[in-house]
C-alpha cells in the first residue's frame, strides 16, 4: 500500500456551491496531523470526506488503499471516527458502550478485555466503568467517544474538534491517548486550541476549501511574515492601547505582565526602531522581539488568505 | 480597592444530595476582567445562573451592582448583559431586526438606539452583515453580534459564558480586543473559557473545582505559585557580563553563567527586575534579552493536579 491518504483534485459540491477543493493531500506517515483554518474553511468536510462519509469527486482519492469513489464499507471498518456531535448510548454504561462497539466489529472477547482495560485506564474512565453514559460530564463523554473509536485499533483515526469545550485536564488525557496511538495509526484531528495545533507533527491549513499551507508547526512558524513583540511593564492595558496607535502595529492585546504586539514584517520600520518606539509607550519598561507563536502563525496564514 | 461590583458570599447550591456549588466567595472589582475557570461539571454554569438571578441559591448571598440578586432577581437584569456559548439571535430575522428586537426589550429606541447601534456596528465591524439573516452569519460574526446585543443597553456588568468556544483564532483575538476595550470603558467582564491562554488577558482568575474555589488570584500571582517561574536569558559577550549583572542589580549568585551570557530564574517579574532589564536594554545595546514565561496551561495543570497546592486566598 502506498500513502495512507492520497487525494488529488478532491472536490465536494453541494449543488452549485463548492464546499471543498480542488484539493491535493498526501499523508504517508503515522503521525498526528492537525487540520486547522478559519470557521467555514472546510475542515469538517475534509475530515468527513476522508472518513468515507461523503460522495466526492476526485482525480484520485484513496484512503488506506480504498478508493473513496468505490465501496467504502471496508474502509469504514478500518477507521476510528469521532464527529463533532457524536452519539453514545445514553442508557448503556461506559463499559457496555465499549462492548457494543466491540460486538459490531466482532472483536474477540480477550482482545476486548485487554483494549478496554487500557483505554479506560488512560482516559481516567475506569472508576466510572459502570456509570450510564448519559450521566457522564461533557469531558468524560468526549473521552468515551474517543475510546470507542480507538477500541478496534484502527489504522486511521479521524477526530473533528474532539476537545471543543473540554477542560484542560481532560484535554491532556485525550492528547496522551492520541500520542500513544500514533505509533500504529495516522491521527487526523481538527482543533481550535493553539497548544494542540502546536503539538501536532504536521498542520494542514485550509482556507476556502483549499490547502493553503502544509508543514510542521515549526516550519509554518518560520515562514510567518509577522513580527511579534512583547512590551513589559506595570500597566499592560495602557501599553497595549498606546501600541494600537502606532501605524505599523497590526494588533495589540494586554496580557499578564506584558502587551502582546503584532507587527507586519514586510515594509515596516527596522527592528531596532520598533523596539525603541515600543519601549517608549505609556506604561512600558522595555520591549523584546519574541519568537512567533502559534497564534501569530495562524493569523499570518489567515491574512495571506485574505489577500490571495 | 473599590467596593466589589459582584459579591457572593457562602454561595451554595444543592440538588438533592449533590452539592454543585459549595460555599463560594467571589469578589469582583469594577472595571476588571474576571476569568471564572473550571473543568466540565465543576459548578461554573450553576454559579453563573445564580449570579444573574436565574437560579435561587440554597444558601448564601449575591450582590451585583448593588442589587441583592436573591431578593430582586428581575431587577439585576437591567444592570447586566449576558452572552452564552450559543449566541441567542432569532433565526429568520436579520441581524438588524434582532438588534431592534433586543433594543425593544430594554426600552431602547429612536435616536438613542440609532446612536448606540451606530457606534457598536462600527466598532464591532458588523455593518456589512446588518441585512444578513442570523443563521447565515459565520461563527466569528455571530459572536461579535452576540456581544453587541448583550451590550446594547450599556450594562455595567457583562457575563460571558464560554464566548469564544468554537470560534477560530483570528476572531478570538479580535474578540478579546473588544472585551478589553469594554473593560477600559469601565464595564466589568465576568468570563468563562477553556482556552487557558485567555486567562492571561484577564485581571483576575478564579478556578472552581467540584463546587469549591481552589485558586483565586491575578494570573501573575498564580504563575508565581504554580510554575517554575520565569527564565531570563541574556546573550552578551564575556567581558560585558559583569556590566550587565550590575545593570540588573542582581545578586551575583542569582544568575548562572552560560557560554553565551547569563541566565536568571525568577518567580516573578517585579518592578525591580523590570527596571534592571530596562537598564540593560538602554546601556548595553549589544545584549539580547529573552524572557521565557511559563505557559498558563502548565500553571492550571499544576493547580488542578494539586502540585504545591494551597488554596490561594485573597486574605
Amino acid at each position: 500500500m502506498g500513502a495512507l491518504v492520497q487525494l488529488r483534485g478532491l472536490e465536494k459540491r453541494y449543488g452549485a456551491k463548492r464546499a471543498l477543493g480542488p484539493l491535493d493531500l498526501t499523508l504517508e506517515r503515522r503521525e498526528i496531523v492537525g487540520v486547522v483554518g478559519a470557521d467555514g474553511a472546510g475542515k469538517t468536510t475534509l475530515l468527513r470526506s476522508i472518513a468515507g462519509l461523503l460522495e466526492i469527486e476526485a482525480a484520485e482519492a484513496t484512503v488506506l488503499g480504498h478508493d473513496l469513489a468505490g465501496d467504502v464499507t471496508e474502509l469504514k471498518r478500518e477507521i476510528g471516527y469521532v464527529p463533532q456531535s457524536f452519539s453514545l448510548h445514553r442508557n448503556l454504561s461506559v463499559v457496555e458502550n465499549l462492548r457494543f462497539t466491540a460486538r459490531l466489529h466482532r472483536l474477540p472477547s480477550d482482545e476486548f478485555d485487554r483494549r478496554a482495560k487500557g483505554l479506560l485506564g488512560r482516559t481516567g474512565l475506569a472508576p466510572f466503568a459502570d456509570r450510564m453514559a448519559g450521566a457522564l460530564s461533557g469531558g468524560m463523554k468526549q473521552k468515551l467517544a474517543i475510546a470507542n473509536a480507538l477500541l478496534v485499533a484502527p489504522q486511521l483515526i479521524v477526530l473533528d474538534e474532539p476537545t471543543a469545550g473540554v477542560d484542560v485536564a481532560a484535554r491532556s488525557e485525550i492528547w496522551g491517548m492520541l500520542e500513544a496511538e500514533k505509533a500504529r495509526a495516522l491521527v487526523l484531528i481538527s482543533t481550535s486550541y493553539l497548544d494542540e495545533a502546536g503539538a501536532c507533527d504536521r498542520l494542514v491549513y485550509l482556507d476556502g476549501g483549499r490547502v493553503l499551507a502544509i508543514g510542521a508547526p515549526a516550519e509554518l512558524r518560520a515562514r510567518t511574515t509577522l513580527g511579534l513583540f512583547r512590551v513589559w511593564g506595570e500597566d499592560s492595558k495602557r501599553t497595549s492601547r498606546a501600541a494600537r496607535a502606532l501605524p505599523y502595529v497590526r494588533a495589540s492585546r494586554a496580557c499578564a505582565g506584558y502587551a502582546r504586539v503584532e507587527v507586519s514584517a514586510a515594509g515596516g520600520p527596522a527592528e531596532d526602531d520598533i523596539l525603541r518606539d515600543l519601549a517608549e509607550l505609556a506604561g512600558a519598561r522595555f520591549a523584546e522581539r519574541t519568537p512567533v507563536d502559534m497564534e501569530s502563525t495562524l493569523l499570518a496564514l489567515a491574512r495571506r488568505a485574505e489577500h490571495a | 480597592m473599590s467596593a466589589p461590583i459582584i459579591h457572593a458570599k457562602e454561595l451554595t447550591k444543592r440538588f438533592g444530595d449533590f452539592t454543585a456549588v459549595d460555599g463560594l466567595r467571589l469578589s469582583v472589582e469594577p472595571g476588571s476582567i474576571f476569568a471564572f475557570l473550571g473543568a466540565n461539571g465543576s459548578g461554573k454554569s450553576t454559579t453563573i445562573r445564580m449570579l444573574i438571578g436565574l437560579l435561587r441559591p440554597t444558601f448564601g448571598s449575591v450582590h451585583v451592582d448593588g442589587v441583592d440578586v436573591i431578593r430582586e432577581p428581575r431587577r439585576v437584569r437591567d444592570h447586566i448583559g449576558y452572552m452564552g456559548q450559543k449566541v441567542s439571535l432569532y433565526q429568520g430575522l436579520s441581524l438588524r431586526e434582532n438588534v431592534e428586537f433586543y433594543a425593544g426589550l430594554y426600552g431602547l429606541g429612536g435616536a438613542e438606539l440609532a446612536e448606540r447601534w451606530g457606534s457598536l456596528r462600527e466598532r464591532f465591524e458588523l455593518g456589512p452583515f446588518e441585512k444578513d439573516r442570523s443563521e447565515d452569519l459565520s461563527a466569528g460574526v455571530r459572536q461579535r453580534a452576540g456581544l453587541a446585543v448583550a451590550t446594547l443597553h450599556r450594562p455595567r456588568v457583562l457575563f460571558l459564558d464560554e464566548p469564544t468556544a468554537g470560534v477560530d483564532v483570528h476572531n478570538r483575538g479580535r474578540f478579546w480586543e473588544l472585551i478589553q476595550e469594554e473593560a477600559e470603558a469601565g464595564v466589568t467582564v465576568f468570563v468563562t473559557t477553556h482556552f487557558m491562554e485567555e486567562a492571561e488577558y484577564c485581571d483576575w482568575v478564579s478556578l472552581i473545582d467540584r463546587g469549591k474555589l481552589i485558586a483565586d488570584a491575578p494570573p501573575e500571582e498564580l504563575r508565581r505559585r504554580f510554575s517554575d517561574g520565569y527564565r531570563i536569558d541574556v546573550t552578551v559577550s564575556a567581558d560585558e557580563r559583569s556590566a550587565v549583572l550590575a545593570q540588573l542589580a542582581a545578586e551575583p549568585d542569582a544568575a548562572e553563567m552560560t557560554p553565551t551570557g547569563l541566565t536568571m530564574r525568577l518567580p516573578a517579574l517585579g518592578a525591580e527586575v523590570l527596571a534592571g532589564l530596562e537598564r540593560v536594554a538602554r546601556e548595553s545595546p549589544g545584549a539580547r534579552i529573552e524572557i521565557t514565561q511559563p505557559p498558563m496551561t502548565e500553571v492550571f495543570r499544576r493547580v488542578l493536579g494539586g502540585v504545591g497546592a494551597a488554596p490561594t486566598g485573597g486574605e
